[in-house]
């Protein structure tokens, strides 16, 4: 199981990178900030970067617009 | 984007990501490399060569400049080797030679080892210690950072030089500096000084930042360039939180035929400098030009349309009218009749919503049938509006005397016009769905003239990301964000370069900064200190902001809007209120009875969860309300208090007097 944002809750499968789990939040857009366990995660490293079971990410969105 | 890979830097191996650029991988890795054509804020030009290097790939070497190169899998690059030394000694003793006295080029050629640069004098030698060296700069910022294209060269080989169209002065170019500010050798002087600000270096140094962040990062981030606010269609779509319906629903699958690619492909002048601001080099106004129109007074002549904004597209969604060409249409006729396309767009849908529910019928809208979708009726409604005559006069009276006429004379239920309403103070509400962020709903309800999102945006911060999850977080952000929001209008300053492009390290903030954005911020700081000359922090900024937004407030509650039942949201804007609108979102209503609530919603009539949900909803609500009061210093009723006055020092006998018999 992964937390994300303190609040989400998503089944955690064995491989599965943070672009995944952007990918199952839905998440697209193009000002976010990742971290897995309290660590920074590159844009280009989201493709790779193994998210293991258990962990807690903060997929921050900042605001923009209006 | 693929792994990093492994490449020989001088022999030593070094790790990069694939297609990055050399030379700042060289210059981070302290390899001394000389450059003049070069700007960090610019795209490389590769015209100087004083940058080259030695690669060899595939058993095959050759000198590059490393500035225009990219990183390879497998190659290998010599910094210093014999050729590449001797390379930049001959352009930079050519460079000696012909402006002998340009301290940038007598730096380049001290690196390089050139003592002698006597073979290249002659005829072309330029005395002039701030000659034009020919490095391109200047051209290229003022296309790529305000997207003019006044600089150029002209003449071949010693006559080349830069100039404008004509040899002539372009009484085009805008005056931005940007020339100037990336010149190596001071060719190019700023002599003007408009305004006499206290520092222009300052704004001007400033200024140029957000120039470079928007020719470099906005292709990546909102293409304001391209397609203005409009990206946001796409991005609320995807997240729920586009009006569709009148705020029904938070995504439609038509909604992709209005998303902002349509719109960049098919209408959207390109490549253009601002219309909204010269010289500004975000240009987000964007305009669709020799747009044929089908209606109307105008019917059949070809005009320029300027748009769409974001909350333009926004209302469209808000009537089911997902169609590029009716956002145009409708867009050109609000611009004309000097109609507000949010309080037309949020009124219709509410219309549309109760024709479908049969509260009107066609006897009251003249015939028309209104139905989410009806793009040639709305067209009318709003041609009826601009001719003073039908239906449209009712709908330019905006949602609220709506609601007031139809209960009195078609015996409408109030309480279900009341819930699907949305308007606040009289306003209506602008184009974002707040259902799932009680901050939100806050920051609508509590802003000062009506719901404008312009005191405060929290859904992000806010539902998704849930940044401010206590009832004090969410009472900090609506204590924060107004003010700083109400200081660009005080200043008369524009929001968009705050946050609708962001410096490459905003990631290095905690989330709670970040969402400020604190280098841009300190940008706005430094734009109001090299005017006035006062230096400025975030709590004299919020001081500033503070005195005019609690006498906003004050105004507002003598006119007989600024107290607590004003700032109170339709349930539209909370939560689902008819079945069809739960059942579209059950997973996550039924989710939220389970998980917050504690009721198993198996088996309960839809009614009975929306009611059990509201409940919930409302009193989240009122506590975010009462927070967000005692944070801004206002009273339960919400007027501010006399003690709040003081500290602000607007405690003026003639402003106290007007709120002293409201205090608790
Ligand atoms: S001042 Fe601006 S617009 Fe004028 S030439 Fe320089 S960069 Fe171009
Ligand atoms: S004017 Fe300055 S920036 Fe422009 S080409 Fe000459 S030296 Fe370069
Ligand atoms: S700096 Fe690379 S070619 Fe000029």
């Amino acid at each position: 199981m992964l937390t994300i944002n303190d609040r989400d809750r998503i089944e955690w499968r064995p491989g599965m990178t943070v672009r995944d789990v952007l990918d199952a939040m839905g998440y697209t857009y193009a000002l976010i900030t990742v971290t897995v366990d309290g660590e920074l995660v590159e844009e280009d490293d989201y493709d790779h970067r193994a998210v293991p079971d258990g962990a807690a990410l903060n997929v921050f969105h900042l605001a923009h617009g209006g | 984007m693929a792994q990093k890979i492994q490449i020989l830097v001088d022999g030593r191996t070094v790790e990069a990501a694939p297609g990055a650029p050399l030379l700042e991988l060289l210059q981070s890795r302290g390899c001394e490399i000389p450059t003049l054509c070069h700007h960090p804020d610019l795209a490389p030009a590769g015209s100087c060569r004083l940058c080259v290097v030695e690669i060899e790939a595939r058993g095959k070497r050759r000198l590059v400049a490393s500035c225009t190169a990219k990183v390879r899998d497998g190659m290998s690059v010599s910094t210093a080797s014999e050729p590449v030394l001797a390379h930049r000694r001959r352009i930079a003793a050519m460079h000696l030679g012909r402006w002998p006295r340009v301290p940038v080029i007598q730096e380049i050629a001290r690196r390089c080892g050139v003592v002698d640069a006597s073979a290249y004098r002659g005829t072309m030698t330029d005395e002039n210690p701030r000659a034009c060296v020919l490095c391109t700069r200047c051209v290229r910022a003022c296309e790529e950072f305000v997207q003019q294209r006044i600089l150029d060269f002209a003449g071949r080989g010693a006559r080349r030089h830069m100039t404008m169209a004509y040899g002539d002065v372009d009484p085009h170019c805008i005056g931005c500096t940007s020339c100037a500010y990336v010149c190596p050798t001071g060719a190019i002087q700023v002599v003007d000084d408009l305004n006499h600000p206290h520092d222009p270096v300052m704004i001007r140094d400033h200024g140029m930042k957000v120039n470079a962040e928007m020719a470099r990062l906005d292709p990546q981030q909102c293409r304001m360039r391209q397609v203005g606010t409009a990206n946001i269609i796409d991005v609320m779509d995807q997240y729920d939180l586009l009006p569709c319906h009148n705020f029904k629903f938070g995504s439609h699958p038509d909604a992709k035929k209005i998303y902002s690619a349509v719109f960049r492909d098919q209408y959207l002048t390109q490549g253009e400098d601002d219309g909204c601001w010269k010289g500004c080099s975000m240009a987000c106004a964007k305009a669709a030009e020799d747009f044929e129109l089908k209606t109307g007074p105008y019917a059949g002549r070809k005009v320029l349309v300027d748009g769409p904004e974001y909350e333009n597209a926004g209302a469209c969604a808000n009537m089911g009218c997902f169609d590029p060409w009716f956002a145009l249409e409708w867009n050109f006729y609000c611009d004309t009749y000097g109609v507000d396309t949010i309080s037309f767009g949020t009124c219709m849908a509410f219309v549309m919503e109760a024709f479908e529910a049969g509260v009107i019928t066609e006897a009251q809208t003249g015939g028309k049938k209104l139905r989410f979708g009806a793009m040639l009726e709305t067209l009318e409604c709003l041609h009826e509006m601009a001719r003073g005559e039908g239906f449209g006069v009712d709908v330019g009276q905006g949602i609220r005397w709506l609601k007031e006429k139809w209960v009195r004379e078609y015996g409408a239920d109030p309480a279900f016009l009341q819930d699907i309403g949305m308007e606040v103070k009289g306003l209506e509400v602008s184009e974002y769905v707040a259902k799932e962020s009680v901050a939100q709903q806050a920051g609508y309800s509590m802003a000062v003239k009506g719901p404008q999102h312009d005191e405060a945006w929290l859904i992000f911060m806010d539902m998704v990301n849930n940044q401010i999850p206590s009832f004090e977080d969410k009472a900090e952000a609506l204590y924060y964000f107004p003010l700083w929001r109400t200081w660009f209008g005080l200043m008369g300053l524009c929001k968009l370069l705050w946050n609708d492009v962001v410096p490459v390290d905003n990631k290095t903030y905690p989330p709670q900064q970040a969402a400020k954005v604190p280098d841009h911020v300190r940008n706005y700081f430094k734009f109001f200190e090299g005017m006035t000359g006062i230096p400025l922090d975030d709590e004299k900024m919020l001081a500033q902001s503070a005195r005019v937004h609690n006498l906003q407030r004050i105004m507002s509650y003598r006119c007989g809007r600024g107290t607590r039942e004003h700032d109170l949201p339709p349930y539209r804007m909370m939560g689902p209120v008819t079945a069809e609108e739960y059942e579209s979102r059950a997973e996550r209503y039924d989710k939220q009875l389970r998980e917050i609530l504690g009721v198993d919603p198996a088996g309960k009539p839809v009614e009975e969860k929306i009611r059990l949900l509201r409940a919930h909803r409302e009193a989240q609500y009122v506590r975010v309300l009462e927070t967000a009061y005692e944070r801004r210093g206002w009273t339960r009723n919400g007027v501010p208090r006399i003690s709040r006055l003081k500290e602000l020092g607007i405690d003026l006998p003639e402003i106290t007097a007007i709120v002293r018999d409201a205090q608790d």
